[in-house]
């Protein structure tokens, strides 16, 4: 069982993180929404490995729909609005130097809260291990946040609303997972924000600011 | 111990040349190319030293003897750390891990304050290059060292590389992973190799050659062989603590063996070297910090997973 | 019982199942709906308290009434005020968002279950975000945006809060909980204080209430009206019902007050009237914060008074504004002159809205003011009263200031447009004076 933690949980939390770092540093809109799509189908594989850990046949369910609502329709709707020709759409002046250093200060708080603050006193699904591994989550919570306020597009915003709601999937399951109607329905929440988001990418692009919007 | 120390040295300092002759004919027959054979570095440093030296007007005490310090510098860390013989030999117990990555440092800033020494516009606009990118650099570089440290908990590099080579599986551990190629690409940089390619002429490329710019002659010479030995050490380390820490003999007779067996290491690394310089393509010179920014992430996450994950 | 859990279903449905019947019957089953919404949220008074699928007490009928009344009015204001303008996007799109909205917000209200509160919650940012876009213009498109982003953002963070809930206490059925009566332990701590930040993100709280002026000010009026009398109560509500777990008084308290201060500091520079009234929005949502924080019965009565009268006040002001925007076609304070003369209704109706919702006498919410400052008094909480005061009073001099500016300087020649829009503005902005009248009467009863 802990090998199992050791050689599966981990890499793939690693990798959902790392996924994050690369969306950061993503310029082109369609490589997002696909890096997106590798992140949810971790996160859903990772479910699935839980689900396996601990024998709970809830996690499998949750697998499905991660892997269903969030690596497949929204990957979907978002990729539809792509526009065709415009296949090489991108956010100019990403300032990869700049971001990673500011995510790495968020790894650095992250830690910090976890080691000295509060997750000392929560303990654990029982074969999980240390409360460590909340780095994970709340690293990719603050990264999700940081996306959206880092950029000007409104897919990369989308993109990181998704990943801070990827996020907190990853915090449910290592703490203890939310009844399966309540996930449900959330996922649900979630994709219809995302539809009518996705109505709001056509009309604009891009978000500056605007005299009118100011004070 | 005196003829491993000895040995250590002797082939640090007199074949590292060679493994940079090696690379470029290499890379020259992939690019069907004839190339120039692999001798080729030693025949240019033996052509250097018959050279006449010309000293700059306006340059300093630092430009005239730095050369020789940061060979000096560099000799010290080929007996730190293990480059050719995975037991401590003399003056190893001089620095640890940490102070090897210091060490580099120093050679690093003596250089560059042999370049602003020179008076030459040009070397300074190469040594504010190097600076705004080495901020990065030296960080990931230190915080490798340091990361790797902690998966034995000390500052040893022969014990790391001792644990390495005989605990397989923690090689595939995820820590392992991250510094191995957070190293690499530090690996890359400091060598100057494509994506980041410092060497030659081109003006908005120039990153390393600024600071050889107003060396000739001797000073040139010991200049060009210092990089060689800089490149074999860095690759070295690469090769004998993060990537393939196997097959290094320490007793007497059969540490003879320890020469082959870095030769072949070596092969494997040029053969990765020039698979990547042949598929990638040059990074703009602006790009340069967000490759080592990229470095930089990958050396800390490995810090802090190195604590996390127990 | 089972008649009441009829009820609240009902109120559920009558929103969407009055839109069915606006596909076929045209806009006046909305009203019909939206009225019969009402009687049904004022029947649910003499029903008892329920704690099954929904969670009914008086609290939640409070807030159920509220919603309902000003869904009525704006439906039947939005009736008339699209008559003639170009939408953003089409009329029954609206009307079916607009009965998402509200079945979403009476979901919120009644469920018996934080997770499902939380979904309300985001399903009301679903619904509502594609309201704001009716006019179409480019500022819109961004403050829909932003809203959007914004709030759902914020409001996922509450999620957290959620998920730590239901760790601690193994349910998240909000009956068991709060007849368990409060609780401390660190981990109800850092939820709670995560729930102000997450769905204070909606109520309005200081450093995440950036998107609220600016969704107010680009709705549409009926809209507008929704999202500052009902939209962020409900946010309130589950907020408050968060906090009822570990009551963090000063945390509350202090978030509270630094939210008044910034708002009315923000207030007295507005250029535009719906921002203005924004701005006003949010202060008295954060005094109504308070109200729950301090808690007893004068703060939780103030709380509820003072949320119940401004609802219909600030109604009144966003219809009153729509009003005058439809006619004026302007949205500066500075270019409105003279309504007294040309517009004699939409004036009295702005006039007692403005005076409604900073908290003069007559009107429900100087009571429920009043009240709020009793229970902090009696809390010994004298220098939070301080600064309450002081910039309750600077917002009230700041809004009736510019207020009269647009009504007694100068001439215009505007008309008003038609009847029914000046009179939904006269009629909820009176509510509040017969809130407050209804209340005195019934509070020197009991003395």
């Amino acid at each position: 069982m802990n090998a199992l933690i050791e050689v599966l949980i981990y890499p793939i939390s690693s990798f959902i993180l790392i996924s994050a770092f690369y969306l950061q540093a993503q310029e082109f809109v369609r490589s997002m929404v696909i890096g997106q799509m590798i992140q949810s189908a971790l996160l859903g594989f990772l479910s699935f490995v839980i689900g396996f850990a601990e024998s709970d046949y809830d996690f499998f369910i949750l697998g499905v729909l991660i892997v269903v609502l969030r690596a497949f329709l929204v990957t979907y709707m978002l990729e539809r609005r792509v526009p065709r020709e415009k296949i090489h759409l991108h956010e100019k002046k990403v300032d990869v130097a700049f971001t990673f250093l500011v995510n790495l200060i968020l790894v650095v708080t992250a830690v910090f809260l976890i080691y000295f603050l509060i997750f000392r006193s929560i303990h654990l699904v029982p074969d999980i291990g240390s409360s460590t591994i909340f780095i994970f989550p709340l690293t990719l919570f603050f990264q999700g946040l940081f996306l959206i306020a880092s950029r000007k597009t409104t897919f990369a915003q989308i993109i990181g609303y998704v990943e801070e709601e990827n996020a907190l999937v990853l915090f449910a399951m290592f703490l203890l997972p939310i009844p399966l109607i309540i996930e449900a329905s959330v996922f649900l929440d979630v994709l219809a924000l995302v539809v009518v988001s996705s109505i709001v990418v056509i009309e604009k692009f891009a978000h500056e600011k605007m005299e009118d919007l100011v004070g | 111990m005196l003829g491993e120390t000895l040995s250590q040295y002797l082939f640090v300092v007199f074949l590292s040349p060679l493994f940079t002759g090696i690379f470029s004919k290499f890379k020259s027959r992939i690019e069907s190319k004839k190339g120039p054979s692999i001798f080729q570095p030693y025949y240019d440093i033996f052509k250097l030293f018959r050279k006449e030296t010309l000293i700059p007007e306006g340059s300093g005490i630092l430009f005239r003897y730095v050369p020789y310090a940061a060979f000096g510098v560099y000799s010290l860390i080929s007996l730190i750390v293990p480059v050719l013989i995975p037991v401590p030999v003399f003056f190893t117990a001089s620095a640890d891990f940490l102070g090897g990555a210091i060490l580099f440092s120093l050679a690093a800033f003596l250089k560059m304050s042999a370049a602003m020494n020179s008076g030459s516009n040009f070397s300074a606009m190469g040594t504010s290059r190097i600076i705004s990118f080495n901020f990065l650099a030296e960080g990931a570089l230190i915080t490798v060292f340091f990361g790797v440290s902690l998966i034995t908990a000390t500052n040893n590099p022969y014990t790391t590389h001792s644990f390495l080579s005989t605990n397989l599986l923690q090689n595939f551990s995820l820590v392992h992973i991250f510094s191995t190629l957070a190293f690499f690409m530090l690996f890359l940089y400091e060598t100057g190799k494509i994506p980041l390619q410092s060497e030659g002429l081109p003006e908005l490329g120039m990153i390393d050659s600024g600071l050889n710019f107003e060396y000739s002659g001797k000073l040139l010479a010991i200049n060009r062989w210092t990089s060689h030995m800089k490149q074999y050490l860095l690759g070295s380390i690469f090769l004998n603590v993060f990537f393939v820490p196997w097959g290094l003999f320490s007793t007497y007779p059969l540490f003879l063996l320890d020469f082959p067996v870095m030769f072949l290491k070596w092969m494997l690394l040029i053969f990765i070297v020039i698979v990547i310089e042949t598929t990638l393509a040059k990074l703009r010179l602006f790009k340069v910090l967000d490759y080592l920014a990229t470095a930089f992430t990958f050396s800390v996450l490995f810090l802090i997973f190195s604590e996390v994950i127990v | 019982m089972i008649a009441q859990t009829l009820l609240a279903l009902l109120i559920l449905f009558i929103p969407v199942a009055s839109y069915a019947a606006y596909c076929f019957a045209g806009k006046s089953s909305l009203i019909v709906g939206g009225g019969l919404n009402v009687a049904v949220a004022g029947l649910m008074y003499f029903g008892p308290d329920l704690s099954g699928i929904f969670y009914i007490d008086f609290t939640t009928w409070v807030f159920v009434i509220m919603v309902a009344s000003v869904h009525f009015l704006s439906v039947t204001y939005a009736t008339k005020y699209f008559h003639g303008t170009d939408l953003g996007i089409r009329e029954n799109t609206f009307y079916l968002l607009m009965s998402l909205f509200t079945t979403s917000m009476f979901f919120s209200l009644e469920i018996n279950n934080f997770g499902l509160m939380w979904v309300g919650i985001e399903a009301t940012t679903i619904s509502s975000s594609l309201l704001l876009i009716a006019e179409k213009t480019e500022t819109s498109l961004e403050a829909t945006w932003r809203y959007l982003v914004l709030v759902s953002a914020g409001v996922t963070f509450a999620f957290l809060s959620i998920i730590l809930i239901f760790y601690s206490l193994g349910t998240l059925d909000v009956s068991s909980i709060i007849s368990h009566g409060p609780e401390a332990s660190p981990v109800l701590a850092l939820a709670v204080t995560i729930a102000l930040m997450g769905f204070g993100t909606k109520v309005g709280i200081f450093p995440v209430h950036t998107w609220l002026p600016d969704a107010h000010s680009e709705s549409p009026a009926p809209v507008s009206a929704m999202f500052s009398g009902v939209l962020l109560p409900t946010a309130l509500y589950v907020l408050y019902r968060v906090y009822e777990i570990d009551p963090l008084t000063p945390l509350y308290l202090w978030a509270g007050v630094v939210s008044i201060a910034a708002a009315s500091i923000f207030l007295g520079y507005q250029t535009r009237y719906k921002r203005m009234f924004a701005y006003s929005t949010m202060e008295n949502m954060n005094l109504a914060l308070i109200g729950f924080a301090i808690g007893g019965t004068a703060g939780i009565t103030g709380a509820l008074l003072l949320l119940i009268s401004h609802s219909f006040a600030k109604a009144g002001a966003f219809y009153t504004s729509g009003s005058i925007f439809k006619a004026s076609g302007l949205k500066k304070i500075s270019e409105i002159k003279g309504l007294w003369k040309s517009m004699p209704a939409s004036s009295a109706s702005l006039l007692m809205s403005s005076l409604a919702v900073t908290g003069a006498p007559p009107f429900g919410t100087f009571f429920g003011e009043f009240l709020i400052f009793y229970g902090l008094l009696s809390m010994h909480y004298y220098f939070p009263l301080a600064i309450i005061a002081f910039f309750l009073v600077t917002a009230f001099i700041a809004v009736n200031h510019n207020v009269s500016g647009m009504l007694f300087d100068g001439e215009s020649s505007y008309s008003e447009p038609g009847k029914v829009m000046p009179f939904l503005g006269i009629l909820s902005s009176a509510i509040p004076v017969l809130i407050g009248l209804v209340f005195v009467v019934v509070y020197l009863e009991t003395l």
